[in-house]
């Protein structure tokens, strides 16, 4: 008797489950014209506020990637500036005191409103007047007057000669985006302002955003033609598009696996597997290393220069030699990054215009390893050793001596334990019996290592496989992955740290002042206060001199420019205050089963990350498949 | 009179003074953290390689510490915290600035209440049911049978099994969404479409925690059937030849749910805390995502929030099962 | 010796006994590891076990034999410390609140409440954020260990409150028996058994809340714990690539590990339960 009940409930749940079931994620939405991608920067915390001038507002749901566009963008991929809304390059006079930037004709805003200089007066008005605003400081700061010249031409009067003024408006990754004129004037408190709908100047419109922040619906514009991406390349394909997080890594591969997500950034690991499960899935690279490797930043870790014993140049220099780069590079990365010897990654146009003049000047380096012994650190055959370990993990290379080199860089420094020892004991330390290296004052010598704990993020790679050839070389140093990292470096509360050894440059142009400006001594503060420039704390007399020189020089002087920057990079290299390892490397997937011409390596016509600003540039080049 | 005093003053004074120091408790331990909010939102800000102007940082940390409302000592900031909390207002949310904490939880509430009320409910009564028929009948097959399951599911590593489940039923058999409370570009609304999509999303978080859910209550009452069966108004229920069904049903069951609904109330009042690592796995947008979230970034305010709301629901589901105890059982009643 | 050949007949007792003693030789052979569990890379990675590596190499490089040795000894640790711990502290409490009565039982009862109604888990939580940098096996044990004891507190006291209406009670008290004499010599075997299974189900707790910890990331990497091999597999995406040994190992190891300790918690309360051991005879 309770048997035929059992069966009768059971039949009748099945019944009712099965219009349940099912797969697809999308509501109405067509999947075949609708293009999904994931957020980089995770769920949204703010959703229904779109006020991108103040606080931080997950610009990368679409925002700064589909729906507005600034003056110029940064292409890393092929190393130019796009101009957005700006019609050209900016004019300053002789002095730099005075800019003039032209402004694009026939663009309108998302609503259908025309935009002109009078938008671009307002906004920086607006961000002098009111204190509240991120870029308040700095407009208060530099900005004398803002005026119209014309409604296609802005004109500024710099309070102190900044040959880089301009710079703010320029997007690598985020930078003062203009606002609506029309939108804004009415508003009483624009700091507290929504912005909900989003209005820019980009060929995509806000559609719909989940109040919990878990995705975000961008819409085709009917009237495209008139932003700028629509003028300079054409029609976007996909009429919709779907900015999604995602909680896990395993749920985001997963995703893509099942065809519900077109493009992802994941971890190393991540990679691998999308690509050993995934018909359909293919990388930047077709083939090994795979990895996005034309990102601008070079990683690595810091020195904390304010702090004994890491206030030695010699010491900091022993620590590097006493890395062996090719399993270092295996253990962190698997031997996927661009090796870089120098302050900045070895991509795009800086091997030819910085790394590759400096050659030479790099083999001659010497350090003194007293007794009268000299070393040359340089080597240039050290990526060919990353070769033969990817070899050696049954991965294909090849031969192709210009494809190496894009891959793998152009040298680093030889693998020289004993070296580093010299230059230790040079310095009052030693070794005790058990070959435990001891300080000056006689104690272990123990090194930590602050990291983000972030296990896929190469700041904690670059820490724990730092951590593992001191180790070998005998010092007690151990990783400390932290949540409070950002904090203790900031503080100075730290050893070493695996942040980025120097700021991130531009990515395009001849310019390295973003970089060597982050040594400028004017930011440096003692330990126990935030500093804001690089968290080394690191500066000298002679890159404050260079860097002063770098402001009084046009940036449209290439040669002058780069010359500069030569020597900033050699007063850096000499010193060593972070040691660079290899360049960033970005793990991106992309399905085709529904879109293709993705820009990959092979195909490179704009930058491939979708949480850049160049993203809605890719967007009139990407082909439905049709599925 | 004497009742009142003896039992339910003592529980409503502890059921105070319990959620004072809770929320201090809570107020005071995320600031012990080293890690400093205003810092982290810099270096949110910073991150990706955006760039600040160093020379502006210095301002705008100034600002964040205003609007965060970290000015002002500890003791300054904990009054004022409490004038605050009276007014069900437990601040802003650093990480998610200017969003004020209540509103998030308003948000993430539903979809947490919703999964772990059914969940707990479903698992409570087909786990009561199982479990008082299997310890009534214990000497049967089928019930030593469903203890062995029982007892191999139940201490089961909860995030296992969870991951399990998310793997075989999303990508080996692809029967159900990954992610997320509702599919994409969905809007609520009170129609078929919007629930049957609702409860796509919630199928295996619930399954996951029902089936752990229902071995534990089973075992539970089986335990407490299997006692009451052996007592002797029971036996004399069957030598005076009463009805089996009603033996089991008035005798048996009745007898057994007493401590069984104490167990209830306090696994409804669990709901808060009980859902963080189910929400993580499944990307549910819960109370449990949002708390993590909120701990991973130093979101003070937040946190405050949701363990403040937390202590709030299990003390007053404890207390409420206090007052209501005596109804159930009259041998309270005569202390 | 008669109760250990009685407790074997229960199929649970005799299979749970077994695998404690196994995971236990396991522990210990940590001690003979040729690695150390801190390096990494001293092995080619992701190999499939083999006679070199009984149970393959993962994704850092490392043997997952011998990981899982360190893994399970340092579990086992942290269970224990916080298992005993926290039994200290619930019999203090329990003991003196049972004793004593009154506003000594009132105060301490009220304490132990406090800490069963909090949101523990959230609690542990944001501590173990707090002190994470500081965490190894024994901070964690003990932090599990100040959460653990309420319950049991309380359990301890009711046994307490009835062995004190007793006749052997008066009889002590008459003859001048000193109160701490009295507790510890007289109470304190009748509570051994109680205090035993209350252990064990604590220390299943605890492994619980360890890989609980591990999971959300909030403990020591560094440390090889079952959780903590758990987090690094997941991490590594070792089920998307097919690593199963690397995943399966502490997974399996948990299982077994908690399967053994609450049927052996389940088996020993049914022995001690008179009505139960009726039971249990009847039924065979």
């Amino acid at each position: 008797m309770w048997r035929k009940h059992w069966c009768l409930a059971l039949a009748v749940a099945v019944a009712l489950s099965l219009p349940l079931v099912g797969v697809s994620q999308l509501a109405d939405l067509p999947r075949s014209e609708t293009l999904i991608m994931s957020i980089l920067t995770g769920r949204v915390g703010t959703p229904g506020n779109f006020n991108e001038w103040v606080g931080w507002k997950w610009r990368d749901r679409g925002m700064q990637n589909l729906a507005n566009e600034p003056l110029w963008s940064i292409d890393f991929a092929t190393g130019e500036i796009v101009n957005g809304l700006a019609a050209g390059d900016p004019v300053y006079d002789s002095n730099f005191f005075h800019v003039e930037i032209p402004l694009r004709e026939g663009v309108t805003w998302s609503d259908g409103t025309p935009f002109t200089a009078d938008d671009v007066v307002f906004t920086v008005e607006l961000l002098m007047d009111t204190p509240g605003f991120n870029n308040h400081a700095f407009f208060a700061e530099n900005v004398e007057l803002v005026y119209k010249l014309g409604d296609y031409r802005v004109g500024f009067d710099l309070k102190t000669a900044n040959s880089r003024f301009h710079t703010t408006f320029l997007d690598r990754w985020g930078c003062t985006w203009i606002m609506p004129k029309h939108i804004f004037e009415d508003v009483e408190d624009p700091v507290t302002f929504e912005f909900d709908p989003f209005v820019g100047c980009g060929p995509y419109k806000l559609h719909s955003y989940d109040p919990a922040g878990y995705w975000t619906v961008w819409e085709k514009r009917d009237d495209w033609a008139n932003s700028p991406t629509g003028i300079l390349y054409g029609e976007p394909k996909p009429t919709y598009i779907v900015l999604q997080a995602f909680a896990n890594e395993g749920a985001k591969i997963v995703a893509q696996l099942t065809h519900q997500l077109d493009g992802v950034d994941l971890s190393a690991e991540g990679l691998k597997a999308a690509l050993a499960q995934g018909d359909t899935v293919r990388a930047y690279q077709l083939s090994f290393p795979w990895v996005v490797n034309n990102d601008p930043a070079i990683t690595g870790f810091i020195f904390n220069t304010a702090k004994a014993p890491y206030d030695n140049p010699d010491v900091r220099w022993a620590l590097t030699l006493a890395i062996d780069i090719v399993e270092y590079a295996g253990q962190a990365v698997d031997g996927m990054g661009t090796l870089s010897p120098v302050h900045i990654p070895s991509l795009g146009s800086y091997p030819a215009n910085f790394i590759k003049p400096m050659e030479d000047w790099l083999e001659a380096f010497t350090l003194d390893l007293g007794n009268g012994e000299t070393f040359q650190p340089y080597d240039p055959d050290a990526p060919a050793g990353v070769v033969a370990y990817a070899r050696s993990r049954g991965y294909i290379v090849s031969d192709d001596p210009a494809a190496q080199e894009q891959a793998f860089g152009l040298g680093w420094f030889k693998y020289a334990p004993e070296a580093a020892a010299k230059l230790l004991e040079k310095n009052g330390f030693s070794q005790d019996a058990e070959g435990n290296w001891l300080l000056p004052d006689g104690t272990p010598w123990r090194i930590e290592v602050v990291s983000r704990s972030d296990t896929s993020h190469l700041e904690f790679k670059n820490a724990s496989a730092a951590v593992q050839q001191w180790k070998q070389f005998g010092i007690d140093a151990v990783h400390v992955p932290t949540d409070a990292a950002a904090t203790l470096t900031q503080n100075g509360d730290f050893d070493i740290a695996g942040n980025w050894p120097a700021q991130e440059p531009w990515g395009a142009g001849p310019d390295l002042y973003r970089t060597l400006n982050a040594w400028n001594s004017t930011y440096v503060r003692p330990i126990g206060e935030l500093t804001n420039g690089n968290h080394s704390r690191w500066s000298s007399p002679e890159m404050d001199e260079v860097l002063a020189d770098l402001r009084a020089t046009d940036p449209a002087d290439t040669a002058a420019t780069i010359a500069l920057g030569i020597e900033g990079l050699k007063i850096a290299f000499t010193e060593m205050p972070g040691t660079p390892t290899f360049g960033y490397i970005g793990f991106v997937t992309w399905d085709e089963y529904y879109w293709t011409n993705w820009p990959g390596a092979e195909n490179s016509y704009i930058g491939p990350y979708a949480h850049w600003g160049t993203f809605k540039y890719m967007t009139p080049f990407l082909e439905p498949t049709g599925n | 009179m004497r009742f009142v005093r003896r039992y339910l003053l003592p529980r409503f004074i502890q059921y105070v003074l319990v959620i004072f120091l809770g929320i201090t408790a809570v107020f005071f331990i995320p600031r012990f953290t080293p890690s400093d909010p205003v810092q982290r939102t810099i270096a949110e800000l910073q991150s990706h390689g955006s760039y600040l102007d160093p020379g502006s940082i210095d301002e705008m940390v100034e600002d964040l510490r205003e609007m965060y409302g970290l000015e002002g000592s500890m003791l300054e900031q904990y009054g004022a915290f409490w004038k605050r909390v009276f007014t069900g207002d437990f601040g802003v949310s650093f990480f998610q600035f200017p969003t004020p904490v209540m509103d998030l939880i308003r948000m993430s509430l539903p979809w947490t209440a919703g999964l772990l009320l059914w969940a707990t409910l479903l698992s409570w009564i087909v786990g009561n049911l199982l479990g008082g028929l299997a310890g009534y009948y214990a000497r049967s097959r089928w019930s030593r049978a469903l203890d062995t399951v029982a007892m191999v599911v139940r201490p089961m590593p909860y995030y296992i099994f969870a991951l399990s489940l998310l793997i075989l039923f999303t990508y080996v058999v692809r029967l159900f969404p990954i992610a997320g409370g509702t599919d994409i570009g969905r809007k609520a609304a009170f129609n078929w479409k919007f629930i049957a999509d609702v409860l796509r999303h919630a199928f295996l978080p619930a399954l996951s925690m029902i089936v752990l859910g229902v071995a534990t209550t089973f075992q539970t009452m089986k335990l407490i059937v299997q006692n009451v069966n052996a007592e002797d108004f029971v036996q004399y229920a069957k030598l005076g030849g009463v009805k089996e069904r009603r033996i089991v049903s008035r005798y048996v069951i009745r007898n057994a749910m007493l401590p069984q609904i104490t167990n209830l109330a306090l696994a409804l009042g669990q709901i808060l805390s009980g859902a963080l690592i189910t929400e993580i796995v499944f990307s549910y947008p819960g109370l449990g995502s949002l708390l993590f979230n909120a701990i991973v970034t130093g979101d003070y305010n937040l946190i405050m929030g949701i363990t403040a709301l937390s202590i709030l629901a299990i003390t007053s589901a404890i207390l409420l099962i206090d007052l209501v105890y005596p109804l159930f059982d009259p041998r309270v009643r005569l202390m | 010796m008669r109760v250990l050949r009685d407790l074997f007949e229960d199929y649970r007792f005799a299979f749970s006994f077994t695998v404690l003693c196994l995971l236990l030789i396991l522990a210990l052979l940590s001690a003979f590891s040729p690695y150390d569990p801190t390096f990494w890379w001293h092995a080619t990675r992701d190999l499939i076990p083999s006679w070199t590596h009984f149970l393959g190499t993962n994704s850092k490089g490392q043997d997952v034999f011998w990981q899982a040795t360190y893994a399970v000894r340092n579990s086992l640790i942290i269970s224990v410390i916080a298992g005993t711990v926290s039994r200290v502290i619930a019999i203090l409490v329990g003991m003196v609140a049972g004793y004593r009565g009154r506003l000594t039982d009132r105060v301490l009862m009220f304490v132990s409440d406090s800490f069963l109604v909090m949101p523990l888990f959230l609690i542990i939580v944001l501590l173990a954020m707090l002190v994470r940098e500081h965490m190894n096996l024994v901070n964690l044990g003990l932090l599990l260990a100040f959460f653990g004891w309420a319950w049991d507190a309380r359990v301890i006291r009711s046994q307490i409150l009835s062995l004190r209406e007793r006749e052997f009670t008066q009889t002590a008290i008459l003859s001048g028996t000193k109160t701490m004499r009295l507790v510890m010599k007289e109470y304190l075997p009748f509570a051994t058994p109680l205090i035993f299974s209350t252990l064990i189900n604590n220390m299943a707790w605890a492994i619980g809340m360890e890989i609980t910890l591990a999971i959300l990331g909030l403990s020591n990497m560094d440390i090889p714990t079952l959780g903590t091999m758990l987090q690094w597999a997941i991490s590594y995406q070792a089920l998307l690539l097919g690593w199963w040994w690397w995943l399966l190992t502490p997974i399996v190891l948990a299982i077994f590990l908690f399967v053994a300790l609450y049927w052996l918690s389940v088996s020993i309360s049914e022995y001690l339960d008179p009505r139960t051991r009726i039971q249990r005879v009847g039924a065979r």
